[in-house]
């Protein structure tokens, strides 16, 4: 034990508390790096995996997206009054892999940037092509309002600060 | 002297217009509103919510804002309050029922009745007696008591270790908190918060001037024994959970709570009465308690700042930082108090 503290390097006390302090008191005037997230969103990157929307008029109802899918959240399902077979989509399950969106020959699904919803219960996360067709716009909807965005910058003083973007790329 | 005469003023006249008794009054008045429990519920809810904010500033966050917007959400902590509040208690069937049930409310009882002497301005006493500053230590020192058989009752393992640490602390904190109580003692040769506090406005020195070492020491201690970070390891929130509160619910949680802030205001309103000079500049009833009650607050938080600047000692460094470095100090705080007593001798 004596060796131990002979060997630790000598500080001065009083000066190391006062440093310490100090420092702590140094950061209190610093702006804080918390994004304000409900009211700022981060900027998207290019090609960002959100949901996956459907589009009712342009599917063929080739069923290719239910075979693709590895994590089984596309179903197909016939729809009363409609002779093809439509994909339902199991938000739920999804992994955002986006391998339903390269399959499709005729572009009926496509990424959103929307990845943000609540749901308070199992059941409406499971839907139909119908409810899926729906949902779609409604998401779309919320894209177009968009909260101010921001992207993160490498700061020299605080670490990391955010600023807004004024023109938004990769939106689509 | 004149400033006691005008408070035994206000309460006589009380006591005339309801028919009470005056002592009656002031026992009931002085730990239930100011500097009781009514002053401290205002404080605590304020402290916490300063607390939590502090850090976050410290850590480049923002802290609670959402309760209250504009006011930097102040009001967080009263939300939180009730939703604990209405919480179901839920007392598990391993504990022993009784004790499980009256430790909290009898260690919060504790620093209550601590409250009654500790004077909050010129007169706003529950008690004065020639040895009163000797009681809110006597009652103080049987909360570790109460703490452990809360944690014997609980009968949980991290309620057994949190208890287990709580006496270590305590064998290693009250002593430096003793000592440094027989220093000031000595320096102003009385026992008397009342009359160390117009000792120091009418000398016009305060305490900590005269013996800063006394002080310190009484800080660091008070520290120690109300968990406060640099030596919570009897809370122990990493490893540990609550320590002794683990196993507590809903009011019986907010007790708990309630009891480490309690103890410290209680610490810090007589570190004010000790060592600050009290209601010092002011003589008024009005205007000395606000004193008394803003000074506690300063040193409340500045308590609750050196949360952000500290990490956690561990429990050995804590035992041999205060026995080995603390207490010689302490004994070098009652030579300087031999020494300097004479500046208070009339
Ligand atoms: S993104 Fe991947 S997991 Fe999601 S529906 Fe498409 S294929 Fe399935
Ligand atoms: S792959 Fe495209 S076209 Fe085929 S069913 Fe799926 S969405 Fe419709």
């Amino acid at each position: 034990m004596g060796e131990e503290k002979s060997s630790r390097p000598r500080i001065n006390l009083i000066k190391a508390h006062i440093d310490a302090i100090g420092a702590a008191l140094r950061r209190m005037t610093k702006p804080p790096m918390t994004l304000m997230f409900p009211d700022y969103e981060e900027a998207w990157p290019e090609g960002y995996r959100g949901f996956i929307l459907y589009d009712y008029d342009t599917c063929i109802g080739c069923s290719l997206c239910a075979q693709i899918c590895p994590a089984r959240a596309i179903k197909m399902y016939r729809v009363p009054g409609d002779k093809k077979m439509r994909p339902g989509y199991n938000v739920g399950r999804c992994i955002f892999c986006g391998l339903c969106v390269d399959i499709c020959p005729v572009d009926a699904l496509s990424y959103s940037y929307v990845h943000d919803e609540v749901y308070s219960e199992v059941k409406p996360m499971n839907m139909d092509p119908i409810d899926w067709t729906l949902w779609s716009k409604r998401i779309k909807e919320k894209e177009k309002s968009a909260k101010p965005k921001l992207k993160p910058v490498i700061d020299e003083d605080v670490g990391l600060r955010y600023e807004v973007v004024k023109s938004v790329e990769g939106e689509k | 002297m004149e400033a006691e005469g005008e408070r035994v003023m206000v309460l006589e006249q009380l006591a005339t217009q309801t028919g009470l008794p005056e002592w009656l009054l002031r026992g009931v008045l002085a730990p239930l509103v100011y500097p009781g429990l009514g002053a401290f519920a205002a404080v605590a809810l304020f402290i916490i919510w300063a607390e939590r904010k502090i850090a976050a500033k410290v850590q480049m966050r923002v802290g609670p804002l959402y309760v209250a917007r504009r006011l930097g959400g102040a009001l967080q902590l009263l939300a939180d309050g009730i939703r604990i509040t209405f919480q179901e208690i839920i007392v598990p069937v391993t504990v022993e029922k009784k004790a499980y049930v009256a430790a909290p409310i009898f260690a919060f009882a504790i620093v209550a009745a601590s409250l009654a002497v500790i004077p909050g301005g010129p007169g706003v006493y529950g008690f004065s007696s020639s040895v009163s500053l000797l009681v809110p230590f006597a009652l103080l020192g049987l909360i570790p008591i109460v703490i452990a058989v809360m944690g014997w009752a609980s009968n949980n393992k991290f309620t057994y270790i949190g208890a287990g640490r709580e006496i270590l602390v305590t064998v290693a904190g009250e002593v430096t908190l003793l000592a440094s109580l027989l220093a000031t003692a000595m320096m102003y040769g009385s026992l008397d918060i009342n009359k160390i506090v117009t000792m120091q406005i009418r000398t016009g020195i305060p305490g900590i001037v005269v013996n800063p070492i006394a002080a310190f020491l009484f800080f660091v201690a008070a520290l120690l024994m109300t968990d406060r970070i640099p030596f919570d390891v009897v809370l122990g929130e990493q490893e540990i959970v609550q320590g002794p509160y683990t196993e507590y619910t809903g009011l019986l949680f907010v007790l708990n709570m309630a009891l480490d802030y309690g103890k410290l205001y209680a610490l810090m309103l007589l570190f004010s009465d000790l060592f600050l000079g009290g209601w010092m500049p002011f003589d008024g009833v009005l205007l000395g308690s606000l004193t008394v009650f803003i000074k506690t607050i300063v040193l409340m938080l500045i308590a609750i700042f050196l949360r952000s600047v500290y990490g956690r000692m561990r429990i050995d460094q804590i035992a041999s930082m205060f026995w080995s470095r603390l207490f010689p100090l302490a004994l070098a705080s009652l030579v300087i108090s031999a020494a300097v007593h004479v500046v208070y001798t009339p």
